[in-house]
């Protein structure tokens, strides 16, 4: 079972994308609601994967990105993004981020993208 | 997505967050409009709160509520990016709390399982043309910062330029053509990510479009006729078609491996067709781009100080209906186990200490579930900020809100009760009770007026004051009003002030001529006084002209539990609520006399009461009848006393209010009950209505 960190400030996102994974036979071994936590638990946990909302309060997903690349250069990190952020889009994978996702997506976008990173 | 509409818990999280963003926006408006200017903190934190909201409401497949929120973050998003310009702060105000209200109808929609259809384009295009004008008068600036000296920044996909000099030093040259999935969204950046990706493989190559982050159109091109990029690499025909099938979102690859000549002859093509302007335009603003991320970083660095961190969960309220529904339950269940008749007169040491033990528990468990419904009155005050604002804004009325006390707690089910009562009192107070500017100067009273709202504890009650320093009640307008109504109940000049004041609460009473916009929709202050009524509460008023008028709102904290005074009446039990029993005893044969209507009165020292013989009027059997064998109880609320008589007192206990059952309900026309409840040794007991009692004594 793939280990998957959701890194989000709505929790309704958090629910949602949680849901989804669930179904899929995803584990979801943490949640964090804002940047700085994102990069604790994935410290933490060492998750496979992370799914993470680029506009969050404390620090950014970006910030979380290059954090969390700095101490796992190999980390699978995915956006969650919506139009409009084009440009912090291409700043995150500059950074490493492996894809993203441009809300509203659906289910099987967010299951074969997950998928298809960690080579399922 | 579709299965996921329907989805019921998703759906509740989502109306939970947008309605807890909406509210938090609201105020950070309102208070910036107050403060005369929007901070870069709370554009952040606005245009925040709006991108969640768009994207939470898209998931969700709301697109009103979706639409309204990519406008307002579009305007934030502009007001982010050029926060040197000097802004209409009252227009935005105005069209962001536009949006709000939209979205919160829609939520109302949503919340009562309708379809949320509102019509948002009228709003999106003033949004649209307000920006429009905006830009305009920005772009000059825009310019200048564009032709500013760029430090020559080598951007890798333009690297051709200095690879057209030096001889090829790779072996085979491919074309690849890409289409991504539809409905995958920002295939430009998909697109981008490719070419950051090929730099791990080659740096030689090109891609058509060319400007995949500053060209608007550049997604909707890709999705057309998909991305092309050309490469030259050491690298075989399989291992390039492998690098490509690695991209995410991928829905069709075609990749052919082509001559060198042909790469080099399409690659000059390509670079005669880019203007030398163009290209120069697209690497300024490249630049530009650059310091627009860094304006973000610093930005989403701000947010920090603001952002708090939760510590909260929520709760289900119906999961919290059933914790206090249990309580009550194990309270009683209590009560039945150590009060049991079976050990009745038993020396138990062991188990009296066990019992005591166990009641001290579950007085603290009662406590903590109390206090878990307990929510302090500052959301609904704050909201009251907005009211002030639209109506002083619309009325032009200068108006000043002061809040006092909103941390004061009550139960969450009396929030909802008192929230649309409080606003209808600060309405008035604006509509009928500060003047206009002028008027105010002529009576010497600063031009602007105070409406104060203020929370504060009592005993069991909460007491919410609407205050405001407004003309006060016109006495002989209230007397004239009640005449033209027929609401006079008894002679003028009989009447005592709080009792002429306190007409203005019966039905049908409004002494506006006008009914205006945000008051007296048809719906007076006797709706007001429904409201409080149905939670128990009671509401009084006082007035001096020319100096204001104070309502106030008499809340009982919780509803749930009181503490009251069993009595029992044949084979029947009643609860009086104890904090509206004065005295009860048994009287003396000489204190009763009967009058000529052949009214049975007591007297008290001194003071006369008429005595309410509960039996008759509960219509229970009893052989009590002679009050001097049974117990007299005077019980006072409001201000108004009724005298009952009944068998005997049982005794004091904490009750749990149950609402009465609808045939209860519809037999009790007299509304002498309140309620009901379980006693400890399983039967029922009726809680009595003390102002429903004083009402039948008036009657009679």
């Amino acid at each position: 079972m793939k280990r998957v960190l959701i890194v989000d400030d709505a929790s309704f996102m958090r629910m949602t994308i949680g849901m989804m994974l669930k179904k899929h036979n995803f584990e979801i071994v943490g949640e964090a609601e804002n940047g700085i936590e994102g990069v604790r638990k994935y410290k933490e946990l060492n998750p496979d994967i992370v799914t993470m909302d680029i506009t969050m309060p404390e620090i950014s997903g970006i910030e979380a990105l290059k954090q969390i690349r700095e101490f796992d250069p190999k980390a699978n990190v995915i956006m969650i993004t919506a139009m409009g952020q084009e440009a912090l889009v291409r700043e995150a994978v500059m950074n490493g981020a492996k894809s993203f996702l441009v809300k509203p997506f659906k289910e099987e976008q967010l299951i074969n993208v997950l998928n298809k990173i960690l080579g399922v | 997505m579709t299965e996921l509409y329907g989805n019921e818990p998703m759906m509740e999280m989502f109306l939970f967050e947008t309605s807890q963003l909406i509210e938090q926006l609201e105020q950070l408006i309102i208070s910036c409009e107050k403060s005369g200017h929007y901070t870069e903190d709370t554009i952040n934190e606005i245009f925040r709160i709006m991108h969640t909201i768009k994207g939470s409401s898209s998931m969700m497949m709301q697109d009103s509520i979706s639409a309204i929120s990519h406008s307002i973050e579009d305007l934030f998003f502009f007001l982010r990016e050029n926060k040197h310009k000097v802004i209409n702060n009252s227009a935005i105000s105005d069209l962001v709390l536009e949006g709000i209200d939209l979205i919160k109808v829609e939520i109302e929609k949503l919340k009562n399982g309708d379809k949320a259809d509102g019509n948002t384009s009228e709003l999106q295009d003033r949004i649209k043309s307000f920006l429009a004008d905006m830009q305009i008068d920005t772009s000059s600036q825009v310019v200048s910062e564009l032709k500013s000296p760029d430090n020559e920044k080598q951007q890798y996909y333009l690297s051709m330029d200095k690879k057209k000099i030096i001889a090829s030093k790779y072996k085979n040259a491919f074309k690849a053509t890409i289409h991504f999935e539809e409905d995958c969204e920002m295939e430009n950046i998909r697109a981008y990510t490719i070419v950051h990706n090929v730099c791990d493989i080659t740096d030689e190559f090109f891609h058509i479009p060319e400007n995949l982050i500053d060209d608007d159109e550049s997604a909707g091109k890709i999705r057309q006729k998909g991305f092309q990029i050309y490469l030259k690499t050491d690298s075989s025909y399989e291992e390039v078609q492998d690098f490509f099938m690695q991209t995410l979102f991928l829905r069709e690859l075609k990749l052919d491996q082509i001559e060198d000549s042909e790469y080099e002859q399409l690659r000059d093509a390509k670079q005669k067709m880019n203007d030398k302007e163009e290209f120069i335009a697209s690497k300024l603003s490249e630049e530009h781009h650059e310091d627009n991320h860094e304006v973000n970083h610093e930005g989403n660095k701000e947010i920090q100080s603001i952002s708090t961190k939760q510590n909260v969960i929520s709760v289900n309220m119906a999961k919290l209906d059933k914790l206090m529904d249990l309580v009550g339950e194990m309270v009683i269940a209590e009560d039945m186990v150590i009060q049991n008749p079976d050990i009745k007169g038993l020396e138990l040491e062991n188990f009296q200490k066990a019992a005591r033990q166990l009641q001290k528990i579950s007085s603290e468990i009662q406590d903590i579930v109390m206090s878990i419904r307990m929510v302090p009155l500052s959301a609904t005050f704050l909201k009251m900020h907005r009211i002030v604002r639209d109506m002083s804004k619309k009325l032009g009325k200068k108006v000043n809100l002061k809040i006092i006390g909103e941390e004061t707690e009550v139960d969450k089910n009396v929030i909802e009760h008192i929230s649309d009562p409080i606003m209808h009192l600060v309405r008035n107070a604006i509509d009928h009770g500060i003047e206009f500017p002028e008027e105010r100067t002529a009576k010497n009273k600063p031009e602007e007026g105070t409406v104060t709202l203020e929370a504060k504890n009592a005993g069991n009650d909460v007491l919410v004051i609407v205050k405001d320093d407004g003309r006060g009640l016109n006495k002989e307008e209230i007397l004239k009003k009640a005449r033209e109504n027929g609401l006079l109940y008894k002679a003028e000049a009989e009447m005592s002030e709080r009792e002429i004041y306190n007409m203005i609460f019966l039905p049908g009473f409004s002494t506006k001529d006008n009914v205006t916009e945000f008051s007296g929709r048809g719906v007076g202050m006797d709706v007001v006084v429904k409201n409080i009524e149905t939670i128990g509460g009671s509401v009084s008023i006082d007035s001096t002209p020319d100096q204001g008028s104070v309502i106030t709102l008499k809340i009982p904290l919780t509803l749930a539990i009181i503490d009251g005074m069993n009595i029992r009446v044949g084979s029947s039990y009643y609860t009086i609520p104890t904090i509206s029993i004065r005295e009860s005893f048994r009287p003396q044969e000489d204190s009763i006399f009967t009058d000529p209507n052949g009214n049975e009165l007591i007297m008290v020292r001194g003071q006369c009461f008429p005595i309410l013989r509960l039996h008759e009027l509960l219509k229970v059997r009893t052989d009590i009848t002679r009050f001097t064998d049974g117990i007299i109880t005077i019980a006072e609320q409001d201000g108004r006393t009724v005298c009952l008589f009944s068998d005997e007192l049982i005794g004091q206990q904490q009750v749990v209010v149950k609402a009465l059952p609808e045939y209860i309900r519809k037999l009790n026309k007299t509304k002498a009950l309140a309620g009901c409840t379980l006693l400890g040794d399983g039967s029922i007991s009726l809680i009595l209505d003390i102002t429903g009692l004083a009402n039948i004594k008036g009657l009679a």
